[in-house]
């Protein structure tokens, strides 16, 4: 079996995968892509990416052993080091440009300037130490060619201070990473919050960038079948023990100190989260190697810092997104999130796989077995004609397993839905037993006597006409329900009825069927033959009723049937009509009620009659409290 | 001169035509229930909202313009910008969409538009054009109980203070944003309390970008700290290494 081949196309697959979604981003947006919302704006990306600076901490970590220290054993894994520093800060440019909003604007650091922020910092920062990476490598694939030897003499001769500078920018960012959640005490989870966050950025750094060497160099060792000789990652893995035991005395120290330790054990999961990662990133790989003979143990080795590196991930998504203390609303990153951030990643291993295979950046220059067994194409003996290859080349497997996950990818993702279902559910009062409700609808001491049992009972006997009938749609679909849903238990602004799921403007008239919004694919995402019948002249009329999908907007379908006629009145008209348009009509009609529409016969002013004893008419009350309620009418709940 | 709003919850009717006024003023579209819209009532359309609280109270929510503001501070491109006259408006042109401010807010004001593949951040500007025109926010125009009301902040403070000290036992005798979080421009008196307004209990009076600045002070002392460190610990390594070297060579020589 050949390891390298399987991994590559593994990580082709992953990478195919990934770039289906990375299209997603950029054609539907982030809220399409990602469960991030008002609440938790930053999320598993920024804390993913976080923990990939920490980890790239090796290059300059190993610049400070080998050129500062000058310890000659790490020599082999020098341009290893600044090789996964390298791809660890352009993996977290690249996921930047799908987590910022705006990416083509990321460059804008360079011009407008704020260096009061952590994140401006951060970003110089970034960007220089990127370029000094660059410079640092450089003489690596300059080595090929003679062509570039006064380039590559000119860097070398550089090279100290180039180190120098490395390592002091690195000094500054991998804390000021940390100095990004100062300002957000009260939005962490206390346990995760600490004025040393800095700090503790920076040594964990350290610990997860010797980890993630050590496990490099093993799966390096494992994915080529080379046997490891040296005792380097033994060395790595005892030098961490130093960094773990000092960032376990910090955290701890912190806790202690601050007085948090009760939360330790609150049993909150936040709680167990902090303590989880406590273990994961210091206690268990601490433990493991503080032993001599465990650390010399090829599995120990394994295990140990697989688990660190697990710890420092944790601990970055834990700050970036998770920590957030009482949010209202639940984040749990989508697998859009989670494979896009893995895709970058084997994008970057596939790259860092090219560059050792390629140039002399290990100690050997390895090989793809796959890569170089060449067969010749098959000829017929007799005709000459091709018969095609005996074996698809290593290129072309890797081709296809990007184009068919790539294809898997597109097929995955559908139409995320984005809007939520209609508006949280509050129950509603019933107006039980009710007969008479008096209405101080503007708390301007004039009220509205709204004879309830009446209205019902000359519904029923005829005595309102039938024409009125038809135009209270509302209350005639509804039902006897319609008390429920009426506007007069409601406060304004109190969402409780359906009325304001259409009636969404308090004051203004409001278009209720948004075409676009229906049809957009950030909004209900449905295809046109979802509502119009396929064949027919597309309009309004023909297209679906609006109960088809909302069982609940039973009037809603009368509305729509004027053609375009889907504007409707705002919140408080609609209320208003509620009452008015039937004593228009009913004035009109009944003969012996001729000012049953004017305002006056309805609205008073002063004390309203049959105020029950002990109940005081007070204009400066609330209003359901002003919805007097007399003697209620025997049999009627 | 610092302009200021004061918003009186004993007021407040609920009636919500300043949320009305502040859509039609900032040409804000109607809103429709988002899976990531917090229950505040603020979204991308809608940069104030009225919560209602039991006993109906209802409280206005909008951006509390402070006056050391966190998001300010922490924007890397300067897009967020606190103006002399107290508004803290938002230059989309230099926005690069990192959402730090929304991190950074501590009362979780501004919304970002999620469904765009152009997003913005969306947030009150204290109708910053209108105040530059003479005229007053929207919503203090609006408010038919001259609920929320409009002025300089000194003299809405003393307004305020009044209010406490001409009712006693109305009010709960505290000015909101006054100094917490170093102040805001965005007052409030209230007969409830109001600290769900930001994140968890009481803020504390200091500004929250003092809670960085130690650190960002620590910045220059940090980079050329470890760049002196990095090259004493060189040159102590370097010149033992020579020590030695010389030694085993004397040894050497002396063997020979």
């Amino acid at each position: 079996m050949n390891r390298v081949h399987n991994t590559k196309i593994v990580l082709w697959l992953i990478t195919g995968l990934a770039a289906a979604i990375a299209l997603n981003r950029f054609v539907f947006g982030l809220g399409a892509t990602t469960n991030l919302n008002d609440e938790v704006p930053w999320g598993f990306w920024i804390g993913f990416k976080l923990s990939w600076v920490a980890l790239s901490a090796g290059g300059f970590v190993i610049g400070a052993i080998f050129y500062m220290m000058k310890r000659e054993k790490f020599h082999s894994l020098v341009r290893i080091a600044i090789l996964t520093a390298f791809l660890g800060y352009s993996s977290f440019v690249v996921s930047l440009i799908f987590d910022l909003g705006l990416p083509w604007n990321i460059w804008h650091m360079i011009i407008y300037w704020n260096p009061h922020s952590p994140l401006f910092e951060v970003g110089w920062c970034v960007m220089l130490y990127t370029t000094v990476l660059v410079l640092e490598l450089l003489p690596v694939p300059l080595e090929s060619t003679s062509r570039y030897a006064a380039v590559r003499k000119f860097l070398l001769k550089f090279r100290f201070p180039i180190v120098l500078l490395g390592i002091m920018l690195s000094t500054l960012h991998q804390s000021s990473l940390g100095t990004l959640f100062l300002i957000m005490p009260r939005r962490l989870f206390p346990l995760f919050y600490s004025h040393i966050i800095p700090i503790e950025f920076f040594i964990s750094a350290i610990a997860g960038g010797l980890l993630m060497l050590a496990f490099e160099t093993l799966a390096l060792h494992w994915m080529y079948r080379r046997k490891l000789e040296t005792d380097l990652v033994r060395l790595l893995c005892s030098l961490s023990v130093w960094i773990l035991g000092l960032y376990f005395l910090v955290k701890i120290g912190d806790v202690v100190l601050e007085g948090k330790v009760g939360l330790l054990f609150e049993g909150s999961w936040r709680s167990y989260l902090y303590v989880g990662e406590l273990l994961l990133s210091t206690v268990i790989p601490f433990v493991m190697f503080v032993v001599p003979k465990w650390c010399a143990n090829r599995k120990v080795q394994w295990i140990g810092t697989s688990i660190g590196i697990l710890g420092v991930v944790l601990n970055r998504i834990d700050i970036g997104g998770f920590a957030m203390r009482d949010a209202t609303l639940w984040y749990t990153p989508s697998w859009m999130e989670v494979v896009l951030s893995i895709g970058i990643l084997s994008t970057a291993a596939l790259v860092f796989i090219f560059l050792i295979e390629t140039f002399h950046v290990w100690d050997i220059q390895p090989r793809d077995p796959e890569a170089l067994a060449h067969t010749p194409p098959l000829f017929d003996r007799v005709s000459g004609a091709w018969l095609g290859n005996p074996k698809t080349s290593a290129l072309t497997r890797h081709t296809l397993a990007f184009v068919i996950s790539f294809a898997i990818g597109m097929a995955l993702i559908s139409g995320k839905k984005l809007h939520a279902e209609g508006i949280e559910n509050v129950t509603v009062r019933p107006a039980s037993g009710i007969d008479t409700l008096c209405i101080n609808g503007n708390r301007d001491s004039q009220y509205v006597e709204f004879p309830h049992q009446a209205h019902i009972g000359w519904m029923r006997n005829g005595k309102i006409s039938s024409m009125t009938l038809d135009s209270i749609h509302y209350v005639l679909r509804t039902g006897a329900d319609s008390c429920l849903v009426c506007h007069h238990l409601n406060l304004p602004g109190e969402k409780l009825s359906i009325c304001w799921e259409c009636h969404t403007s308090m004051y203004s008239e409001v278009d209720f069927f948004r075409h676009d919004w229906h049809a957009s694919s950030s909004g209900a995402n449905l295809k046109c033959d979802d509502c119009h019948t396929p064949g027919e002249t597309r309009t309004a009329q023909t297209a679906r009723k609006c109960t088809g999908c909302h069982p609940s907007y039973t009037f809603a379908d009368t509305a729509g049937n004027g053609a375009d006629a889907y504007f409707i009145p705002s919140y408080v008209d609609a209320m208003h009509k509620l009452c008015v348009s039937c004593h228009t009509i009913e004035s009109r009609v009944l003969k012996d009620k001729p000012n049953l529409a004017l305002c006056s016969t309805c609205h008073r002013t002063g004390t309203p009659p049959g105020l029950r004893a002990g109940m005081k008419w007070d204009v400066t009350l609330p209003r359901f409290d002003n919805v007097v309620l007399p003697t209620p009418v025997p049999g009627v709940k | 001169m610092s302009k200021a709003i004061l918003t009186d919850v004993t007021k407040c009717i609920g009636c919500l035509k300043c949320v009305e006024a502040c859509k039609e003023v900032n040409h804000l579209e109607a809103d429709v229930p988002r899976v990531w819209d917090k229950n505040d009532g603020l979204s991308a359309e809608n940069w104030t909202s009225i919560i209602q609280k039991p006993g109906d109270h209802y409280v206005r929510k909008q951006c509390r313009h402070c006056l050391e503001p966190a998001c300010v501070s922490v924007c890397p491109v300067g897009a967020l910008h606190k103006t002399e006259i107290g508004a803290v408006i938002y230059d989309s042109a230099k926005c690069m969409g990192c959402r730090y401010c929304m991190m950074a807010c501590p009362f979780g004001i501004p919304r970002y538009d999620w469904d765009q593949t152009v997003p913005h951040v969306e947030k009150c500007i204290l109708c910053y054009d209108r105040i530059k025109e003479g005229k007053q926010p929207a919503c203090t125009e609006s408010c038919p109980e001259h609920a929320t009301i409009f002025g300089d902040r000194d003299a809405l403070l003393k307004e305020a203070h009044k209010r406490i000290r001409e009712h006693p036992g109305k009010y709960i005798d505290r000015v909101w944003g006054e100094s917490e979080v170093g102040g805001t421009s965005v007052l409030y008196i209230s007969d409830i309390d109001l600290d769900f307004l930001s994140y968890q209990t009481r803020p504390v009076d200091m500004p929250l970008p003092k809670e960085t600045s130690p650190a960002m002070d620590a910045v220059p002392y940090a980079f050329f700290g470890m760049g002196g460190v990095m090259l004493g610990l060189s040159w102590i390594i370097k010149r033992r290494m020579k020590l030695s070297e010389e030694k085993s060579k004397k040894e050497d020589s002396t063997h020979e």
